[in-house]
């Protein structure tokens, strides 16, 4: 009895310990953005009121306000136009399962060993041949496919009833319309963890957009941070803040979504 | 019995036509550029004066001792991160499982936060918390378990380590998120019954949980050393790659000594890369079943 | 009547195309909003005086970037998607001029004069003979020290003026002893020391014809020795990564620091040490046949590209302001600190202020004066490599190999890597 009273305080003593070291650091990092920057580099742990200070030379030496709207409508239009596609595709290699198909998913799935800078510079070649450099197309386009998200899609296909696809055929559905009406519905978790998944990566993503970039109308929030420390002289409350403020979106969607995320991923591993 | 055939004939097309905008794109932006990089891998030159050269690049690459030094590092990265990261995430996981457990959407919230930052985010604190008079230098000479601050930056090891510290940081929960979902799926009965049977957590740890879990264990570990052999943002942003090359991996130096070797940027290193990963796509196809 | 009204159109039609025609955008590539975005501002605002129909169009891009889509524009043959002007960082110039030939536009017999400009930063633009950029931000070498700690020790500014490096490690550790405050302070794993010494002794990791110089190069030894004793001694106290650094300077826990004069920047955003702070010259050193008490660290300056269809006017551009304004100089230097390699505003009265910071001590008519007497070389086209191979060579000395087998190392693998 005493033993088991004893584990139990050890695990929570131990996933407390865990949960604080994970957060830690992005809790210094909020702190920090109510800080000076000599009191930043100085190692001050506690907050300040350099709060409204930092915003202010943020907002005044940066357009804050654009570069989140572009990371969003970049993550946005990234985000749609994956669930769509990897989706549909994941659907299809699954419920219509042929050899063939399944050949052609081992080697998509191959895909996900190139290095983004190998193929960093053809990409370019390409999307400016197209004439599409600077454009939100450009850069959803390359990561719209990707054989992970495939592949997620694919495993909760894998869970779908079959049942529910006979009966539907049954009374007359077109194929297109089981999908969309049936399977979309029902997989609901699993397109909010896609949609996470995607949208991180999207929001986060900083050398493609760096290429393509041709204009400071299409700054995005990683960048705009690069440019924050790119400075003989750094006001690091300053770039605490835009770190933070940049890390808030993804923060927030996850907490918003948490529970259908965990889901998701659940639902594709059965 | 003709009907029944063109039935699902006609199925069959329909699913290769939703199956194929995904892989035309993924052929496109994928397959096509990664072929031209292969190409310009035979070649050197400068700009549009491209040569042929055969395996004069690859000979270079295969002479140069830094490279060597970059994979090697790579290879111990792989060979401690992975395991340790995973084993954390498995115990976590394990641990969240509980139902009665409070606070569990804390945890599982606290624990996931973290690969949700980007790297420019972190790099910058974990470069402060580590410093010479940083706070964990701070908190390990207070509890004495050191008795000078360590220099992580400055030691191949500890530079090493902080590397290995900052990944599981950033990706246990991640992985640990995974697990729990492949977790839920075990029916609690066969725990109950082996409690019954006397096992212990351990033994109900080692014995249920871990095999079940095979699949997910191996799914996360694919992912997992595929990003640690592509490893460049920590590598690069937190220690630079030193000191003294201890910590420079593949994905930082190639892009970096390239053009220094041929004038043409994309060449035989990248092609490299993807030879080195392509151990790992042998476990795909597997995995993909 | 018909042909009034004709004309009359035709007048209308003319003036307008050549309203439309006229008005250019000039698209210049730089970081930094508080220096060199800061002084294009003002530039563009000098120049539209002397030209309204031209727009300058500043795009923030830190300087990894501006060579990122630099080398990636190239590869990819994309020459359109470069600007007209970009911020080229000093020790990367003469690489970037040599693998990316026709890209940078050759401003020789563009007009400006470049005689208008310190020496040393010039030579920094020039490949083959051929000027290839408009310098700009100096990076001459000074010796920053706070007399409120040397004083405790005895000393004084005036003590470390003119003096060789023997001197700076005895006085060092004589302040080092009295008051337990290290003289310097160097993000290990950085070659920047060994480098600013390097140069004050008119030499570098390449020789006159380009071949690698640093096996038996003894003046770059002699700046590893010197290095050594200064970490050894505990003179200068090395930190892992450049925030420390400024933590460092900002915290006090120094007594000084040698490094770019746009180091000042940094040590004026503590308030508290108002007052403490001078500059003097650097070190020279002992052994080394032209050494010299000058040095220059990082710096950068206005390249034009080559394919851009308004280069003619971004020439005309720099040479008002850049190259030919004064009054441009004296408009950035009291808010930004940003000083100039332009020698004609280094007479003028902004530049001759007493510094409140510095206890009035005039820092910008000295670090001009300073500025006019680094020695010139060519940092070369492999410049980065050996740079990181020297690196790797102090950290090799440190943990205890012999110095020339570590460069010896080095040179190895700068030749490696510059190929056959």
């Amino acid at each position: 009895m005493i033993r088991r009273r004893l584990a139990n305080v050890f695990k929570y003593v131990f996933l407390f310990a865990a949960a604080l070291l994970s957060i830690f650091p992005l809790l210094w990092m909020a702190v920090s953005a109510t800080n000076s920057s000599v009191d930043v580099v100085t190692g001050r742990l506690l907050p300040g009121t350099y709060l409204l200070e930092n915003f202010r030379k943020l907002a005044e030496t940066h357009n804050i306000g654009l570069a989140m709207w572009n990371s969003f409508r970049n993550a946005l239009a990234a985000t749609a136009a994956s669930l769509v596609v990897c989706s549909i595709a994941g659907y299809g290699f699954e419920i219509y399962y042929d050899k063939g198909k399944d050949f052609l998913m081992r080697i998509l799935l191959l895909s996900m060993m190139i290095p983004f800078a190998a193929i960093m510079i053809p990409l370019f070649m390409m999307v400016g041949k197209m004439g599409l450099l600077n454009t939100t197309t450009a850069f959803v386009l390359p990561t719209v496919s990707t054989a992970f998200l495939i592949f997620l899609f694919r495993q909760s296909a894998r869970y779908f009833p079959p049942d529910i696809i006979e009966a539907a055929r049954l009374e007359g559905m077109s194929e297109l319309g089981i999908f969309f009406r049936m399977y979309v519905p029902i997989m609901r978790s699993t397109y909010v963890t896609a949609g996470i998944i995607t949208f991180m990566n999207a929001w986060n993503s900083y050398l493609w957009p760096l290429i393509i970039m041709q204009s400071k109308d299409s700054i995005v929030m990683p960048l705009l941070i690069s440019n924050l420390i790119a400075g003989y002289v750094t006001d690091y409350g300053m770039v605490m803040l835009g770190v933070t403020l940049s890390v808030l979106p993804t923060v927030i969607i996850f907490l918003l979504l948490q529970n259908s995320f965990a889901e998701g991923i659940l639902s594709s591993m059965r | 019995m003709g009907q029944v055939l063109t039935l699902k004939r006609r199925q069959n097309l329909i699913g290769w036509l939703f199956i194929v905008p995904a892989s035309v794109l993924i052929f496109i932006f994928y397959f096509y550029p990664i072929v031209r990089a292969a190409l310009l891998s035979f070649q050197t030159g400068v700009g549009v004066n491209l040569q042929y050269a055969g395996l004069f690049n690859y000979q270079r690459l295969l002479a140069d001792n830094v490279l060597k030094t970059s994979i090697t590092n790579v290879f111990i990265f792989l060979i401690i991160q992975v395991p340790v990261m995973l084993t954390l995430a498995l115990i976590l996981a394990s641990l969240l499982n509980d139902p009665n457990l409070k606070f569990r959407g804390f945890f599982r919230t606290a624990l996931f936060l973290p690969c949700a930052t980007s790297l420019v985010s972190y790099a910058i604190v974990f470069r402060s918390l580590f410093a010479l008079d940083g706070l964990v230098n701070f908190v390990l000479t207070s509890l004495n378990i050191v008795e000078r601050p360590i220099n992580w930056i400055g030691n191949p090891w500890t530079a090493r380590a902080l590397i290995i510290i900052a990944l599981t940081w950033r990706w246990t929960g991640y992985n640990m998120v995974f697990y729990l979902a492949g977790l839920q799926n075990i029916d609690r009965s066969i725990y109950e019954a082996a409690l019954i049977d006397g096992a212990s957590g351990f033994t109900r740890f080692t014995r249920i949980t871990v095999p079940l879990l095979k699949p997910i264990i191996l799914l996360t570990s694919i992912m997992s050393t595929n990003g640690t052999l592509q490893l460049f943002d920590e590598t690069m942003n937190l220690t630079n790659g030193g000191p003294a090359n201890a910590t420079l991996s593949v994905s930082v130096y190639l892009p970096a000594v390239l053009p220094v070797f041929t004038k043409v940027r994309l060449c035989r290193g990248h092609l490299l890369c993807d030879l080195c990963h392509g151990g790992c796509t042998l476990f795909h196809p597997n995995e993909g079943g | 009547m018909r042909k009034t009204f004709g004309l009359c159109l035709f007048l209308i039609l003319a003036l307008t195309l050549a309203g439309v025609a006229s008005a250019t955008e000039i698209t210049v590539w730089c970081w930094d909003p508080l220096f060199n975005i800061y002084a294009m501002e003002e530039a563009a605002k000098i120049y539209a005086e002397i030209n309204p129909d031209v727009t300058i169009n500043i795009v923030e891009t830190p300087w990894d970037d501006v060579q990122t889509k630099l080398t990636t524009a190239v590869m990819a043959g994309q020459l359109d998607t470069l600007p007209d002007i970009l911020l080229m960082q000093d020790n990367a110039l003469v690489k970037n001029v040599t693998n990316y030939p026709e890209v940078f536009y050759d401003l020789t017999e563009s007009g400006i004069d470049f005689s208008q400009f310190a020496d040393f930063k010039v030579n920094h633009t020039v490949v083959d003979g051929r000027n290839f950029g408009v310098p700009f931000d100096n990076g001459a070498a000074i010796t920053a020290l706070r007399v409120d700690i040397l004083e405790q020790a005895g000393y004084t500014v005036e003590d470390f003026t003119d003096i060789t490096w023997s001197r700076f490690i005895e006085i060092g550790k004589d302040v080092l002893e009295k008051t337990g405050y290290p003289l310097l302070s160097a993000v290990s794993e950085s070659p920047d020391h060994i480098m600013v010494c390097l140069q004050s002794a008119g030499t570098w990791m390449f020789d006159e014809n380009g071949d690698v110089f640093i096996a038996d190069n003894e003046v770059l030894k002699e700046t590893v020795e010197v290095y050594v004793e200064l970490v050894k001694s505990g003179v200068l106290v090395q930190v892992p990564d450049w925030e420390q650094y400024i933590g460092t300077l900002n915290r006090g826990t120094v007594a000084g620091t040698i490094n770019g004069c746009w180091i000042i920047g940094t040590i004026v955003a503590q308030p508290e040490q108002a007052g403490n702070w001078r500059i003097t010259n650097i070190p020279r050193m002992d052994k080394a046949p032209n050494a010299t008490q000058y040095s220059n660290q990082g710096g950068s300056s206005w390249m034009v590209l080559a394919h851009s269809p308004n280069k003619d006017v971004a020439v005309d551009f720099l040479k008002h302001t850049f190259a030919g304004s004064v009054e441009l100089y004296e408009t950035i230097l009291p808010s930004s600190g940003a000083l100039a390699t332009y020698l004609p505003a280094g007479d003028s009265d902004v530049y001759n202020e007493p510094h409140p910071f510095f206890g009035g001590q005039a820092i910008y008519a000295d670090i001009t004066e300073f500025a006019a007497q680094v020695p010139k070389i060519s940092y070369g086209v492999y410049n980065y490599e050996a740079r990181d191979a020297v690196a790797m060579a102090i950290s090799q000395v440190l943990q205890g190999w012999d110095i020339d087998s570590a460069l010896r190392e080095a040179e190895e693998t700068v030749k490696f890597l510059m190929g056959p």
